[in-house]
């Protein structure tokens, strides 16, 4: 489940497929779950009206660059992000350290910069390796028979039972300490989530009208899934996984907070903030810029979902 | 009604085995010995030997399995590694923290969020909606421990209006009953006990519940607007109806039904949260005991923990269920007629 | 006191303002043109035209529920002014003075309230005690044929079929004895035996309680029995109004002349075409019948 959106379960597919647990009033937003919650900027989005362009235009770029300094952080930092020199601790921002220093005389703002992989590209490995095993789950669950794809589901169920930072923890403390292991541990448990989205929404296209004809003229299930509905629904999933980035970031972010994850001195950012913890009260700095990072690029990738969801989805689209 | 029960009940008793058939496998996951992680660094062959015996681990695993199974659900979950204690007393002294920590937090969460979602959508667009959507945002993509962090240093420690950690202050604990200092407070008939319990738990609760302040208050705010712009509401205000009556007799009742649900929803997540929080303010939690043991590699404690946690879950989830049915006409009329395929 | 007329439209105007519209449209959107209509007490008046001819604002506009448009122009009803009125009198007004029956009955009613809760609703406004607002409810309720009304009033609306839905739509209108109901297309949305046994019904009550009413439809054939006259409406304009028999005997405007025609006969002949309103008033232009009503866009129209 992640933060920022609702999680995946708002929709007529939460915890079952045949639940007779009602769903509350859809809204005529197409994907529900975002719709109930209204995705991060729904807010915004209305309230700039005419202007909803430009903060969709802020989003993809401030995501770009997030991206950017994710791949490119390590070369980007002026100073070497692991090594310790002590004779710096703790000093404030100022012209030689944008951001300071931390306990152990590392600079800041190079240590943001090279944990930004780690946060960052890791978040966006864990949606899109989630993605996909809920894609190829989800399209084997469609294609099985029913009492198949009722286990399926109540499997789904079963961990889905199991808050994400619960499960994701228990997983890579299992595991021990490393980033495979936290990475592991967070697509074991965001991947029911995409598959049953993905279900709900093969299973609509493959009960409409046009695969129906497909069917009557003979075309069987399998090349039309593949071929046909698969591509059609493809966006649904590209919105819902962009909005999974930004609760991945945060969720990656508190387990290396808990300690789980890559060993120190790694610089993955919900760690820094850790780090920085205990010396809140001296050197604010050090425990501050790692969250407002973490903050910012929740909400960017957010809104970017959210601006993907309207530009996808023709019946939301307003005049601008 | 009851037929419906019945089988939610089913479903969740499904979940739960289902989580004690995953919690299992994970302990097979770790790598290396568990019995020589359990016999201790130093211990000898025999007593690695002894241990792998005790523990039942030159069984096979389907025999494991249904060993781990049954100990399980008699309500044995092991020992701590670290604590030396049973799993299960460890944590039934653990539980009821988090437990009073997320009810707090829902609580507020529907004081606040709820309110606010339908003012915002009462004033649609003007001021007061404006800001409180930026609002919605930011809270929405702060990460609970930072917010958290801040919390505590900016109003406990800078300003000193709250305490800064723990659960109660040197000396103000009640004698533990329930294992919910408010509760167990109110019953030792000690109001500055109760006070002093619930001025440690307003700063982890607000932490907690800002991203969820976020999704409630946006959710109250966008089925309001349905509701006002419904005809029913037109109806209503043709029959004289004034904008208090519009929003709390119409308005209200219309939304709740689904921000229940999504209130139940968010349960098993703030759960998941709690426990970075509780890490922050040293609440003596699920949160804190699980993040000690994963330190400390205390596998058993680990899962014992992530199999309580989902059992609670489940358990809450079925108790909204119920909930729901029983508050929401609409929702008992689809289920009632056979909405189960 | 009884001369004054229920309701007096006088040059009623009503416009989206170009800001607010959704449209693509420029300027100013004019939706109904300085309409006039007056209603007497115990009246029955049928507004008729299709959709888009302004007749659904005009109700609406009498009750003032559409804050989105300009009005202008006067609107009196039992004497006392809507526009530019404030918003409390209005409230009043609204449920005791008139009240207004929605098209369908089922998104008219609030699905977790209960029926009783809604019919009651203008008394509670009002601050009528609980029980004697029940009581009057279940006399109401009665009244209109609901059965078993005393121990239906904590039902809620799905468990009702269309018909009695509108039944108790009307309960909740008429409960607080207004002068004035307005019924806007309130047979539209049910099937056709229904339609009938509420068109009694609103004929009856009307009758019965001396309540005038103004009855927003764009079926011509449902007004014959029950409205004692008839205005016809057309972008936004009102081209004709006349007690009910002459216009259905003798239509002057072009415009009627083509509803008239145009409704189709179970007698007619099945080999001859179907007339469309536009064929008639085309055939009208051709034969210059009543020139004088034809307004130059009308003669436009009309040119084949």
């Amino acid at each position: 489940m992640t933060l920022t959106t609702d999680p995946p379960g708002l929709d007529e597919e939460t915890s079952s497929s045949d639940d007779p647990r009602p769903r509350p009033p859809r809204t005529a937003e197409w994907l529900t779950p975002a719709g109930l919650g209204g995705g991060i900027s729904k807010g915004l989005r209305g309230l700039f009206g005419t202007h909803a362009g430009t903060l969709d235009r802020i989003a993809i770029v401030v995501s770009a660059m997030l991206v950017v300094v994710a791949i490119f952080g390590p070369l980007l930092a002026p100073y070497d992000p692991y090594l310790a020199v002590p004779s710096d601790a703790l000093l404030p921002p100022g012209a030689a350290h944008w951001m300071g220093t931390d306990d152990a005389g590392r600079d800041v703002l190079s240590r943001l910069l090279a944990g930004a992989g780690m946060t960052l590209l890791a978040a966006i490995a864990v949606v899109a390796l989630s993605t996909l095993v809920g894609v190829v789950v989800a399209c084997a669950a469609v294609l099985s028979p029913r009492g198949v794809d009722a286990t399926i589901m109540r499997i789904c169920d079963m961990f889905m039972a199991l808050p994400s930072m619960v499960l994701a923890l228990g997983i890579a403390a299992a595991l021990g300490p490393s980033l495979g292991s936290v990475v592991l541990a967070m697509v074991i448990a965001m991947w029911p989530g995409t598959t049953r989205l993905v279900r709900g929404i093969l299973r609509v296209s493959m009960n409409s009208a046009y695969v129906e004809s497909a069917r009557v003229n003979g075309i069987r299930r399998i090349p039309t899934l593949v071929r046909h509905v698969l591509p059609n629904s493809m966006d649904s999933v590209y919105v819902q996984a962009s909005m999974e980035i930004s609760g991945a970031v945060v969720l990656m972010a508190g387990l290396a907070f808990l300690g789980v994850g890559a060993p120190p001195p790694s610089a993955d950012w919900g760690a820094m903030v850790a780090q920085g913890r205990e010396y809140i009260t001296t050197a604010w700095w050090v425990t501050t810029f790692p969250g407002l990072a973490i903050t910012i690029a929740a909400i960017a990738f957010g809104l970017l979902g959210d601006a993907l969801r309207v530009r996808l989805d023709p019946s939301l689209r307003r005049k601008r | 009604m009851a037929t419906y029960i019945a089988k939610r009940l089913g479903l969740a008793l499904l979940s739960v085995w289902g989580i004690i058939t995953i919690v299992f496998f994970m302990t097979k996951l770790i790598p290396g010995d568990a019995a020589r992680v359990a016999a201790g660094r130093t211990a000898t062959a025999e007593q690695i030997a002894q241990a792998r015996e005790r523990l039942g681990l030159d069984l096979p695993v389907v025999e494991q399995y249904l060993v781990f199974l049954g100990r399980a659900l008699r309500g044995d979950l092991g020992q701590s590694a670290s604590t030396h204690q049973s799993v299960v007393s460890d944590l039934s002294a653990t539980v009821p923290t988090t437990l009073q920590l997320v009810v707090v937090t829902m609580i507020l969460t529907v004081i606040i969020a709820v309110p606010l979602g339908a003012v915002s959508a009462a004033l649609r667009d003007r001021a007061p909606d404006v800001s409180a959507r930026i609002l919605f945002v930011l809270a929405g993509g702060v990460p609970v421990f930072w917010l958290a962090i801040l919390f505590q240093w900016g109003f406990a420690s800078t300003l000193g209006w709250l305490p800064i950690s723990g659960a109660n202050s040197f000396g103000m604990a009640p004698p533990p009953v329930t294992g919910f200092t408010l509760v167990d407070s109110l019953l030792a008939g000690s109001p500055p006990m109760f006070a002093d319990s619930l001025s440690h738990l307003i700063l982890p609760a607000l932490a907690l519940s800002a991203p969820f302040m976020s999704t409630i208050a946006r959710n109250v705010r966008s089925n309001m607007i349905g509701a006002l712009d419904s005809d029913y509401v037109s109806f209503a205000v043709s029959k004289g109806a004034g904008p208090y009556r519009v929003v709390l007799h119409h308005g209200l009742r219309s939304t709740m039904g689904s921000t229940l649900t999504l209130l139940g929803m968010q349960f098993g997540w703030m759960m998941g949260a709690a426990l970075l929080v509780e890490s922050v303010f040293a609440l003596p939690g699920i949160g804190t005991y699980l993040n000690q043991a994963v330190l400390n590699q205390d596998t058993f404690a680990v899962l014992g923990c992530v199999l309580v946690i989902g059992v609670v879950f489940t358990v809450a989830s079925l108790i909204v269920d119920v909930v729901q049915i029983w508050t929401d006409p609409r929702v008992r009329e689809s289920h009632l007629t056979g909405a189960r395929a | 006191m009884t001369d004054v007329p229920v309701l007096k439209i006088t040059d009623l105007t009503v416009r989206v303002p170009a800001a607010t519209r959704t449209d693509s449209g420029r300027g100013d959107l004019t939706l109904v043109d300085r309409v006039s209509l007056t209603i007497a007490r115990g009246e029955r008046v049928a507004l008729v035209g299709e959709s888009g001819s302004g007749k659904s604002m005009t109700a609406k506009a009498v009750l003032r529920l559409d804050p989105t448009v300009e009005l202008s122009g006067s609107v009196r009803v039992a004497g006392q002014e809507v526009v530019g009125a404030p918003e409390r009198r209005l409230r009043q007004l609204r449920g005791s003075t008139v009240s207004m029956v929605f098209q369908d009955p089922m998104t008219a009613l609030n699905p977790v309230l209960t029926i009783g809760d809604q019919v009651a609703e203008p008394l509670v406004i009002r601050g009528v005690g609980r029980r004697t607002a029940r009581r009057q409810a279940v006399e109401m309720l009665d009244r209109l044929g609901v059965p078993s009304a005393a121990t239906r009033l904590g039902a809620y609306p799905h468990e009702f079929s269309g018909g009695m839905r509108q039944r108790v739509v009307m309960a909740a209108a008429l409960i607080a004895g207004p002068q004035l109901l307005i019924a806007d297309e309130p047979t539209t949305a049910l099937d056709v035996r229904v339609q009938e046994q509420v068109l009694d019904l609103l004929e009856e009550q009307s009758r019965e309680l001396g309540l005038a009413v103004l009855l927003i439809t764009h079926d011509l054939a449902i007004v014959a029995g029950l409205a004692h006259r008839v205005a016809v409406m057309r972008h936004g304009r009102i081209v004709e109004d006349r007690p009910v028999d002459d216009l259905f005997r003798s239509p002057e405007h072009p415009y009627t002349r083509g509803l008239l025609a145009s409704i189709p006969s179970v007698d007619a002949d099945p080999d001859v075409r179907l007339q469309t309103v536009e064929d008639v008033m085309r055939a009208d232009a051709a034969a210059s019948v009543a020139p004088a009503l034809l307004s130059d866009t009308l003669l436009e129209e009309a040119r084949p």
